[in-house]
């Protein structure tokens, strides 16, 4: 059993760490469907690491959000922002608010600030998930850089979906799992804002005839 | 008393149902006004059993009441009964003008119900988890409702509210794993162990550096929804793009259930971790909103945007007594809460009608209210008067009891542990005391001045050419005339009840 | 003493035999996946052969660089080629250096051809040269880093050290996130410094895209038959390094013929498949512009980091 657990939470470790590289190559992409597709192949290693988990420890409801995760976040958004792409003109991130080297950088930072932050925490955890709480603050802190560097409202939506990835990877490997109620309550409200931003980006594209954030400055003081 | 929870919850849930399915407007108003007269008479129920029998749960664990959950569902009734009211002669109004076809209605009534009961969810919710889905679900709600005149500046209002607090309620998601990640270590039942009924107990044996992280991640993810700087930069915006009734029900309500959700987590860690910790941050958090706001009320010429940032100021004045803490802190937070959701609400209620007749939010260009819409300008000078603290407004009381706390204990000291020692900020001094009442006082005064000025500049005077004058009593009015006697009445005399679910919720937030 | 010369010498004759080869087999995995039959696996040397028939042109306006570049990016190449394991774990020249001296080996050659391109005069040399010597700054920092993620868990800087102690784990850390992300970073440095699609594309004469090609473009006779077999040669070391230090497993960890025979064979294996693996890339991917391979060489260096910081974070 030593071994086995030994294996696992390597296994786990690997898996986290992939999530953790999609991670920046979602940073380091310009295309938008390219960027999308990165967040289901993230998405898929997410559901990998679940089961995983599921299948380490033995607790039957994570089975449940892996599928979720599988079926929503796969299957469902990806195609969601696939068919908004498709609408919009424009198919690549022409200006960012921060060069492709220097968020790569700033990611490398963030990576550090997490395991920094995570550290005095580590070892409370199982042996399983040694490192996953850390790697999944740091996601959910590249995800919010990708969104504060990014200008396209999609890619911005993309930033916040590989946040609430970065949660569920913390949700499962360091806790494994939240309570099912909690965890369904969490999949119905990332499924519901992923659709109201695709209305929202359809809706400024008509009214900016752009889906760059940075026209949307007609409030401030 | 579990039958009350559940005709509680399915009320909006059954009008929100309706209003999807119903054509006309007038029965959409009823059923609006109906769910409200259920929510409320259930919610008195309740309070009724928590001041006779104290805190209960029940629905198998999924709800849990006590004093302090049940003050935040009489600010809801309160607000939300005002709000249906208002929205009785605003929205046909609207209609009326044509500003909205008659069929989104039915959209915004849905969404208002949906609101409404994810506020009362968040609000009853034994499990932290499942609060925090509700409060993700009230982003979801209203960012709609923000964004209903689909305007390019309500869509950049609404976009700007959905990134940043879908964002914000993120990071407060990874302070709830972080409690649950916590509470593992030492509940055995592992599927209850978000639940507040389950941690509180054992409140002391969590691990304090887990539950201080937690802490910070949860405050800064509800403090988006609550609008302390510096995660507020949202509010003005959608104050300012959304219809009237939806902006008195975001400042009345939506503030007071987000920071109701960072204080039943600092019940949790105040167990663990020296009160302090989140004292210090929580006054650190409001002095910068109370400060920060109150020099944008002085250079502000718009008015929707003057009691948004009004807002900023008051949550963060609550905020300020919920940090210093101890009785007379937390009783005036509490009060404070209170006191702002009643004045806000008519506040923004007042600025809905004068935009109607005006049709502009500019404050030089609007003059003679009082002449124009005598009602309206009476509402507008009390909520005025009311939101600047003056004497015999019950939140001039509120104010002067947070004041009172903090000059006598001052603001805990923050200690950062770091990995070099630690550094520790002692603000309980003399001197810091002193200090930080005259920050205090400079910013309540900075904020009377800039509020009252503009407010008696619109007031005063003669109102523009072509503007109709004299006003027809509407149902409209009712709701002002409540909440402007509630205003004056609290001060004078709190009622027996109230005053009661007051004093023992604060009691429940002070450790001893 | 015997034995160690016995190693160089045979170590030299399996990268120089293998060289041609991994290039031929890229070509052909490329021209099956675009449909077409392709030239033979072993075209690439038929092309020496007749390369180092024919006669030299050599410019008037060019200095003894120009002719005595390809013998040092030979040499240099084929040095660096004896300080990376093979087919045992053993090297030849384990005496003589460590990654460190790789790198500058290979940063040698790079050196000289970048000049000898300058020498020529013409246009496409400067050009090619200067756009090598962005490509060589930026990769340079990626693979020492890399590299020293891996030396960090093996505790040496000896490649033939890291590569035994990984063969035969013992005394190294085996958490597989700083090898995965050393791995995806030299991977990504191998496809830039080789020359190969999403950086520079070997089969293409085009001006604007031209990076390695624009330099030997001069070239004739002999000297173009060194300087393409010492690409070759790069490719094989650059594959070698990677398949050794990340899947060490099969190689020779004794030195009996036995051991020798089936360390060879997996080494060969282990080598076509990544060149398999090019092959695919390059039909896979466009080539970047130029100022986007900033980016792509930026993402390698940020892996090696990570690894980096993998590696302490873990052990902590």
């Amino acid at each position: 059993m030593p071994v086995l657990s030994s294996i696992g939470s390597q296994l786990v470790n690997l898996c986290s760490a992939l999530l953790l590289l999609t991670c920046f190559a979602i940073v380091a992409q310009r295309r938008l469907s390219a960027c999308v597709d990165l967040f289901a192949l993230q998405s898929a290693f997410l559901v990998l690491t679940a089961t995983l988990v599921a299948y380490l420890t033995g607790n039957q409801h994570i089975y449940i959000a892996a599928a979720l995760t599988g079926v929503i976040k796969v299957i469902i958004i990806p195609r969601v922002l696939k068919k908004i792409i498709d609408r919009l003109n424009v198919k690549r991130e022409l200006v960012m608010y921060v060069n492709v080297p220097a968020g790569l950088l700033i990611c490398g930072g963030l990576v550090m600030l997490a395991f920094f932050i995570a550290q005095p925490i580590i070892p409370l955890g199982s042996l399983l998930t040694r490192d996953s709480l850390a790697i999944a603050l740091a996601i959910v802190l590249i995800g919010l850089f990708t969104m504060i560097a990014r200008q396209k409202a999609v890619t911005q939506l993309v930033g916040f979906l590989v946040m609430e990835n970065g949660l569920f990877l913390g949700a499962t490997a360091a806790t494994h799992g939240m309570p099912l109620i909690v965890e369904l309550g969490v999949f119905f409200d990332v499924l519901i804002a992923a659709l109201i931003a695709g209305i929202y980006t359809n809706r400024l594209q008509d009214a900016f005839d752009s889906v760059n954030t940075d026209r949307l400055t007609i409030l401030k003081e | 008393m579990t039958i009350t929870v559940v005709v509680l919850l399915v009320a909006p849930l059954l009008a929100g149902w309706l209003s999807l399915v119903v054509r006309r407007s007038a029965l959409l108003h009823a059923i609006n006004l109906a769910s409200m007269g259920t929510i409320v008479t259930a919610e008195i129920a309740i309070t009724r059993t928590v001041l006779r029998d104290g805190s209960f749960t029940t629905l198998d664990q999924l709800v849990y009441l006590d004093a302090l959950s049940t003050f935040i569902l009489f600010i809801i009734g309160v607000v939300g009964s005002a709000c249906s009211f208002y929205m009785r002669s605003y929205m046909d109004e609207q209609v009326a003008r044509g500003a909205i076809a008659p069929s989104r209605l039915n959209l915004f009534f849905f969404l208002f119900h949906m609101f409404l009961l994810a506020m009362v969810v968040a609000t009853v919710a034994n499990s932290v988890g499942v609060q925090w889905v509700a409060i993700e679900a009230t982003t979801l709600a209203t960012t709609f409702l923000i964004a209903f005149w689909r305007r390019r500046e309500s869509l950049e209002a609404g976009w700007k509210y959905l990134i940043l607090c879908s964002v914000g309620i993120s990071l407060a998601l990874f302070g709830v794993v972080l409690l649950y990640y916590s509470s593992l270590h030492v509940l055995s039942d592992a599927s209850q162990g978000l639940n507040v009924t389950q941690l509180l107990p054992v409140a002391d044996r969590l691990n304090p550096h887990v539950l201080k992280l937690a802490f910070i991640f949860i405050l800064v993810g509800y403090g988006t929804k609550v609008g302390l700087v510096p995660m507020h930069t949202w509010l003005p915006d959608a104050y300012m793009e959304a219809p009237a009734p939806v902006v008195a029900m975001l400042a009345g309500v939506l503030e007071v259930v987000a920071a109701y959700a960072i204080l039943r987590v600092r019940m949790i860690v105040d167990h663990a971790v020296p009160f302090a910790f989140a004292g210090g941050l929580l006054a650190l958090l409001g002095f910068a909103s109370f400060v920060t706001a109150a020099f944008f009320l002085l250079i502000q010429h718009n008015y929707k945007r003057l009691f948004a940032y009004s807002s900023i100021e008051h949550m963060g004045i609550a905020m300020i007594g919920f940090g210093v803490g101890g009785p007379l802190g937390t009783f005036g937070g509490l009060f404070h809460l209170l006191n702002h959701a009643l004045a806000k609400s008519m506040a923004f209620f007042a600025a809905g009608n004068i935009h109607r007749r005006f049709h502009t939010v500019e404050i030089g260009d609007v003059q003679g209210v009082a002449m124009a819409q005598p009602w309206t300008a009476t509402a507008l000078m009390i909520s005025g008067l009311a939101l600047s603290a003056l004497p015999p407004f019950a939140a001039f009381a509120s104010e002067v009891q947070i004041l009172t706390a903090l000059a006598s204990q001052g603001v805990p000291g923050i200690e950062f542990t770091g990995t070099e020692g630690m550094v520790t900020v002692t603000l309980s001094d003399q001197f810091g005391r002193v200090a930080l009442a005259s920050v205090f006082l400079v910013s309540a005064v900075l904020s009377f001045g800039g509020l009252l000025y503009r407010m008696t500049g619109m007031v005063w005077g003669t109102p523009p050419e072509g503007i109709v004058r004299g006003e027809v009593w509407t149902l409209g009015h009712l709701p002002i005339i409540l909440l402007a006697g509630a205003l004056v009445g609290f001060s004078l005399f709190l009622p027996q009840p109230i005053q009661q679910l007051l004093e023992r919720a604060a009691a429940i937030l002070v450790i001893q | 003493m015997l034995e160690s010369v016995t190693l160089i010498v045979a170590q030299t004759t399996v990268l120089l035999a293998v060289s041609p080869f991994l290039v031929g087999l890229i070509r052909k995995v490329k021209a099956r996946l675009q449909l077409r039959r392709g030239a033979s696996v072993l075209q690439p040397y038929a092309d020496l052969v007749k390369l180092f028939q024919k006669q030299p042109v050599i410019s008037t306006t060019t200095s003894w660089i120009f002719t005595a570049t390809p013998y040092i990016v030979f040499a240099s190449t084929l040095t660096a080629g004896l300080l990376v394991p093979t087919f045992t774990s053993q090297t030849p020249m384990n005496f003589a250096g460590n990654i460190i001296a790789l790198v500058y080996l290979l940063a040698l050659g790079t050196f000289f051809l970048i000049l000898a391109g300058l020498d020529a005069g013409s246009a496409f040399g400067g050009m090619g040269g200067s756009r090598e010597a962005i490509v060589a700054s930026l990769t340079e920092p990626a693979m020492i880093l890399s590299i020293f993620a891996i030396a960090l868990t093996a505790g040496s800087t000896n490649l033939s050290t890291v590569v035994h102690k990984t063969a035969v784990l013992e005394g190294i850390m085996t958490d597989p996130s700083p090898h995965l992300m050393a791995l995806a970073a030299l991977f990504i440095v191998a496809l830039a410094e080789t020359g190969r699609v999403p950086v520079d594309n070997p089969a293409t004469h085009l001006e604007l895209t031209m990076i390695h090609e624009a330099m030997v473009l001069e070239y004739s006779g002999r000297y173009l038959a060194l300087l393409e077999w010492a690409a070759g040669l790069k490719l094989a070391v650059f594959l070698s390094l990677i398949a050794n230090v990340f899947a060490p497993w099969g190689i020779a960890t004794t030195m009996t013929p036995a051991a020798m025979a089936i360390g060879l064979l997996v080494y060969l294996a282990k080598i076509a498949a990544l060149a398999v693996a090019i092959g695919v890339i390059e039909c896979m991917f466009a080539k970047l512009r130029l100022f986007r391979v900033t980016d792509l060489l930026g993402v390698a260096f940020i892996l090696a980091l990570l690894g980096l910081l993998f590696f302490y974070i873990l052990r902590s």
